[in-house]
């Protein structure tokens, strides 16, 4: 990469809301075609960087220039039009319109009378898409598309507004392998054309792959910035956690400890031949108390359903589910969770947290007819939960009266194990449960559930982190197109044997012909 | 997707549909108000031997023939009647002139259909429509508003049906596009009722108004009428407050409370409809007030209204006569053998005061 | 030290929209006393207060009721036709004494409750269209029961809406006592907390094991109920029963009073000391341009700036 001009600059960039200083002093230069990677923990700055960058936020005190010029953008529009588009964690765009619709909106092609030409547009948006890897029918509505190729006609729509900057936050989160590879692809692409890229992620593998340069954000500060070939991995994560590099080196990667003692016992959970029409044909899985059982997968293999109709979030139309033998009503969410079953789901934004309500409340939600008496919430015994898992989750909020909102996704993500937590449950069903949080949560999840494995609850974790599925499972039952093709016990744990069952198996007999892919 | 949302909004219906059956059932089964011991005082029967009397064809007021209208002579026994009325029988006004209409078709033993347009003015238009698509040789139409009727007219008039417009007039051509028009003159009432508050106020003094729905010109013409024969006859009665009550009765007395509140020395309330000089009525009962502290005066003459006169509270009540049935029929009778009608029919209408309220309560609607 | 870094002139607009939308309802009602009180003859006394609180009383009833749909993401069009109704229904059995015509009242304000909720929670039909139904038949409803006003004579009916405690009203005690009643369950109970969760998050309530029918059921009922009351207070008051006018545009006078008063429409979050601030300030608008005998259009336009001054301070805080 020869040394180019910079194209983005920015200078002392200030930003805090009520309680809480997200951003103190930040600089940050960005070269053409250069591959910028921006970490740090959640809560570090990141996201609110993106949104000042991007018009979303004013910025309380400091300079933005872009290509020589100081600027100042009030709205994303703005930002946009001027040449900087971004790629949010979670798809924004409209999910009711027609896919070529999200791609060219706000700058739909016309005909001669002003009046949209849709013939064009969905030529050029099959075209474009072609480009990314992804074929569909472009008249469709965006949400009729999986999760990874709406991520890709973001990631399209960015890419042809014509953008000088690209900024991508935890882009592949909800990507299959293969349409990673496409993504990096796409990146090499701009970086060859002189494009900026700025990469928000997680994942250490994806940050070596792609990026030249590192930028760390620590606590609304710049801690770091430099080349990223002269930083091996570990001294990157001590750099971001702020800790001593023997201290990170002893503790490993992730934070399983390994394999947990539960062969024996009965099994706490019995799933048999669970059925969703197009999402799942006939699964069956059992787990023993005390057990991690992994559910492997790509995306769109069934794993979520999986999990969604264990808890009866899903309502099965055949087959059946016990907790310590007693079969539950299928279809019934407070049947599951009265019966032990606590579902942390995927999508904690939208299915998780209710953000407006405090940490306190939202810890008590689904224990609050026990925390009542005759329909009254007593207050002393909420006090009392929530203080005990704030203290054992270490949850950070500036009191338990502030709203789950203002915090940071590490942080709701334990309010919501807490919320389960208090129910006392028997099988914990985690989805992605450190999909989006930083290193440090992400830790501390991951030694949380070896703890409460260790203490005799039954676990399904779900998690497209390769390593920490495999890490952290005692056994993986492997999912295609809805149904089980395998499954690794023992030493077979490892990411090799479980690439091998994806790509070897088959699903059941009969279904594979009527599966739809969802995303 | 699309299969399930259409089967939602059918189970949507009849959720509703029964439960406004259930209601109506329970309701009639048993219910028991105040005075179902006591005979029911019923309004529109003993309404019909009071009909009305013609003033005046207005004066340079035109006629109008079969010959001038274009269209057939008809013998009206064998004629079915359209009739379309414009609100909900909601209101004892509307109760009273359907219910006149109803009996005169049935007394001339004549076939008549009829249709309400619920207080909106597009299902009027396609009433009147059905009405001629139906095969109505002849309409009677009780207008919402006046603007607005070329289309159904255009309809009416390629088929050369007479129309005969009562209570309100609309705007369009005598003798074309309809025949003619049966009203009261509201502009006339407005200034009976400032005859009436002088005569109560002693003419001087402040006085408020109540006015009816905004934009509906008998609101205007009442009030047009009431202030200028207060200027003409009596210079020292103020109006000081002018505020709408809708034509509602809780409206009016809301409105009412606050007069009173602000303008304390208020001597008198014209209200330009009974509901609303009875709510006047009891706000001021709710301050303390008592009968005849305030004067009122009202324009009606429905039976609750004059009661309120024998009471003390009201001071006159000047009557907008509904009964329009008979002289209606009789209009399109006349005009129909193919004699000449007048364009502009005015009726005569009655007034109450203390001196005959309680013998003439029983011509009250 | 982090505060003095803070650029005025961005924090400052900020925080004016913010102020707005908690205190902007009470510093409204306090602006148009004090100006009442400067240029209004006779305003004050206790007279004109009194008049004001009954005035309100029903508003603020069927307010809080709005409040608790709209604290669902819900929203309920048919608290008119429910007055209505309830006025209907105590003229027709008011035969049979005050309690038993006020019961079967309750009874029709719960299946109309019911038949909302029933709409919302179980078929899924969208909370506007679904009350719009009834908003709509609920009237017609009434009308068929009784088709005229109705005078009523009934001492019991009268002191109801002219009696008082103490001096002080019974429509103000109840509207009162109800105001306290509803702020209590909203904030203490657990049906208020899964009211709030199930407006803010549903599809998280639904996970976390809420029984959100049962809830949206119990709101839309609750609704309906204080509905009734007010209709039964303004029937009372009037000392007639008037099924035709009674309540009509009060579901907008209710959502105008619960939306001023800093409740958004977005649900999850409901304001009652708002709310019921709302109501007043509608009214003291009102009374303001009547006792001046402004022209009435102004009211209307008046509260259109009003409301559209809440939503803007609501927008304002949801972007930050």
């Amino acid at each position: 990469m020869a040394p180019s001009a910079e194209v983005l600059t920015v200078r002392g960039l200030s930003k805090s809301f009520p309680g809480v200083r997200a951003l103190d002093g930040v600089d940050l230069a960005l070269h053409a075609g250069e591959v910028h990677a921006l970490i740090g923990e959640n809560g570090a700055g990141k996201s609110t960087l993106i949104k000042v960058l991007t018009g979303v936020y004013r910025p309380d005190a400091g300079d933005i220039t872009f290509q020589g010029r100081p600027v100042s953008f009030a709205t994303p529009l703005e930002a946009q039009h001027a040449g900087i588009s971004t790629i949010y964690q979670e798809v924004n765009l409209i999910p009711l319109l027609s896919v070529a619709r999200n791609l060219f909106l706000g700058r739909e092609p016309r005909n001669r009378l002003g009046l949209l030409d849709f013939g064009r547009m969905h030529r050029e948006a099959e075209e474009t898409l072609r480009a990314y890897g992804v074929r569909v029918d472009v008249r469709q509505p965006l949400r009729t598309l999986g999760v990874g190729a709406q991520q890709m006609v973001a990631l399209a729509r960015a890419v042809a507004t014509d953008a000088r900057v690209v900024i991508m936050d935890e882009p592949t989160s909800s990507l299959e392998p293969r349409e990673v590879e496409t993504l990096f692809e796409v990146i090499r692409r701009l970086r060859a054309d002189g494009i900026a890229v700025i990469y928000v992620s997680h994942r250490l593998d994806e940050l070596y792959a792609m990026c030249d340069t590192v930028t760390v954000l620590r606590d609304g500060c710049r801690v770091h910035t430099g080349p990223l070939a002269d930083l091996d991995r570990l001294t990157l994560v001590s750099i971001m956690l702020g800790r001593d590099l023997g201290e990170v080196r002893s503790e490993g990667l992730t934070k399983f400890t390994g394999d947990h003692h539960a062969a024996d016992s009965e099994p706490v959970l019995n799933a048999t031949d669970l059925t969703v029409p197009h999402k799942l044909h006939g699964v069956s899985l059992d787990i023993r108390p005390g057990e991690v059982v992994g559910l492997g997968g790509l995306l769109g293999s069934g794993r979520t359903e999986t999990a969604k109709a264990i808890s009866g979030a899903l309502a099965s139309k055949a087959g059946s589910v016990t907790v310590a033998g007693v079969p539950l009503r299928a279809g019934s969410t407070p049947a599951a969770i009265r019966a032990g079953i606590s579902l942390l789901p995927e999508d904690r934004k939208s299915e998780g947290i209710v953000p407006g309500l405090s940490v306190r409340e939202n810890i008590a939600l689904a224990a609050l007819p026990r925390l009542s008496r005759f329909g009254l919430v007593s207050e002393a015994q909420v006090d009392k939960i929530v203080d005990t898992f704030v203290k054992r989750l270490r949850i950070k909020a500036s009191s338990p009266y502030q709203k789950v909102g203002e915090l940071s996704g590490g942080n709701q993500q334990k309010v919501l194990l807490a919320r389960w937590l208090a129910m006392n449950p028997k099988v914990l069903l985690l989805d992605e449960p450190t999909r989006g949080i930083d290193v440090g949560a992400k830790a501390e999840v991951q030694k949380l559930v070896d703890e409460l494995a260790e203490d005799g609850l039954g676990v399904l974790l779900i998690s497209s982190d390769l390593e920490e599925l495999i890490e952290g499972s005692d056994r993986v039952v492997v999912l295609k197109d809805g149904a089980v093709v395998g499954e690794l016990t023992g030493d077979d744990v490892t990411e090799d044997k479980l690439m091998q069952t994806i790509a070897a198996g088959s699903p059941g007999p009969g279904a594979a012909g009527e599966v739809t892919r969802h995303g | 997707m699309k299969h399930f949302a259409h089967r939602r909004h059918l189970t949507a219906r009849p959720v509703i549909v029964a439960l406004a059956a259930a209601m109506a059932l329970t309701a009639s089964g048993c219910a028991k108000s105040e005075d179902d011991a006591a005979n029911k005082s019923d309004s529109s029967a003993s309404a019909a031997d009071a009909g009305q009397k013609v003033v005046t064809p207005k004066p340079g007021s035109k006629g109008c023939t079969i010959a001038a209208y274009g269209g057939k002579k008809l013998d009206l026994k064998n004629a079915t009647v359209g009739f379309s009325q414009s609100e909900k029988e909601a209101n004892p006004f509307r109760i009273a002139e359907t219910a006149s209409v109803k009996a005169e078709a049935s007394k001339r033993g004549l076939k008549l259909l009829t249709a309400n347009a619920q207080s909106q003015f597009s299902k009027q238009i396609s009433d009147v429509q059905d009405l001629l698509a139906k095969g109505a040789d002849l309409l009677v139409i009780a207008p919402l508003n006046s603007d607005g009727w070329e289309p159904v007219l255009k309809a009416a008039a390629a088929k050369k049906v007479p129309i005969v417009t009562i209570d309100r007039k609309i705007n369009a051509t005598a003798c074309k596009d309809y025949v003619s028009f049966i009203a009261s003159d509201f502009v006339d009432q407005g200034k009976r009722a400032a005859d009436q508050m002088i005569e109560a106020t002693g003419g001087k003094g402040e006085v408020a108004i109540l006015l009816g729905a905004a934009g509906n010109n008998v609101t205007t013409e009442r009030t047009r009428g009431f202030k200028d024969r207060i200027k003409e006859k009596a210079p020292d009665l103020k109006v000081v407050f002018q505020q709408t009550g809708d034509f509602a009765r809780e409206k009016g007395q809301q409105v009412t409370e606050q007069l009173i509140q602000s303008k304390p020395g208020i001597k008198g309330i014209y209200a330009e409809n009974d509901e609303m000089g009875l709510g006047a009525v009891a706000a001021l009962k709710g301050a303390g007030k008592k009968a005849g502290d305030v004067k009122i005066v009202t324009v009606d003459g429905t039976r609750n209204a004059v009661q309120g006169i024998v009471d003390g509270w009201i001071s006159g009540v000047i009557e907008s006569n509904p009964r329009f049935g008979p002289l209606a029929f009789q209009t399109l009778d006349t005009f129909t053998q193919g004699k000449e009608v007048p364009q502009d029919v005015i009726i005569e209408d009655g007034a109450y005061d203390a001196k005959n309220a309680k013998s003439d309560i029983g011509k009250a609607f | 030290m982090a505060e003095a870094a803070i650029r005025p002139a961005a924090l400052d607009r900020a925080r004016v929209l913010q102020w707005m939308q908690t205190y902007g309802v009470y510093a409204g009602v306090a602006v148009l006393l004090v100006v009442n009180i400067a240029v209004t003859p006779h305003f004050l006394s206790a007279e004109n207060f009194r008049t004001q609180a009954v005035q309100v009383a029903p508003v603020i009833i069927v307010a809080l009721g709005m409040a608790l749909a709209i604290g669902t993401e819900g929203i309920d069009l048919s608290v008119g036709a429910v007055m209505a109704l309830a006025a209907s229904v105590t003229a027709l059995y008011l035969g049979y004494g005050l309690v038993p015509a006020l019961l079967t009242v309750a009874v029709f304000a719960a299946v109309v409750g019911l038949a909302n909720g029933a709409l919302v929670a179980w078929v899924g039909v969208q909370p506007i269209v679904a009350t719009l139904a009834l908003m709509v038949g609920g009237r017609g409803i009434a009308l068929v029961l009784l088709p005229q006003l109705k005078d009523l004579h009934n001492p019991a009916l009268a002191s109801l809406g002219s009696g008082d405690v103490l001096g002080i009203p019974y429509l103000i005690v109840i509207a009162a006592a109800l105001a306290l009643l509803v702020a209590f369950v909203v904030r203490r109970t657990t049906f208020g907390r899964q009211l709030l969760a199930i407006g803010d998050n549903r599809a998280a309530a639904k996970l976390a094991g809420l029984p959100v029918r049962r809830v949206l059921m119990l709101v839309y009922v609750a609704c309906a109920l204080l509905a009734a009351v007010a209709g039964v207070l303004a029937t009372a008051r009037l000392q007639a029963s008037d099924p035709t006018s009674l309540g009509n545009l009060m579901e907008l006078s209710a959502i105008t009073a619960v939306v001023v008063g800093g409740t958004p429409l977005s649900g999850g979050r409901v304001n009652i000391a708002g709310t019921v601030a709302g109501a007043v300030l509608i009214q003291l608008l009102t009374a303001t341009l009547i006792k001046h005998d402004l022209p009435p259009s102004w009211t209307q336009i008046a509260q259109a700036i009003v409301i559209v001054l809440a939503v803007y301070a609501a927008r304002g805080r949801g972007k930050r």
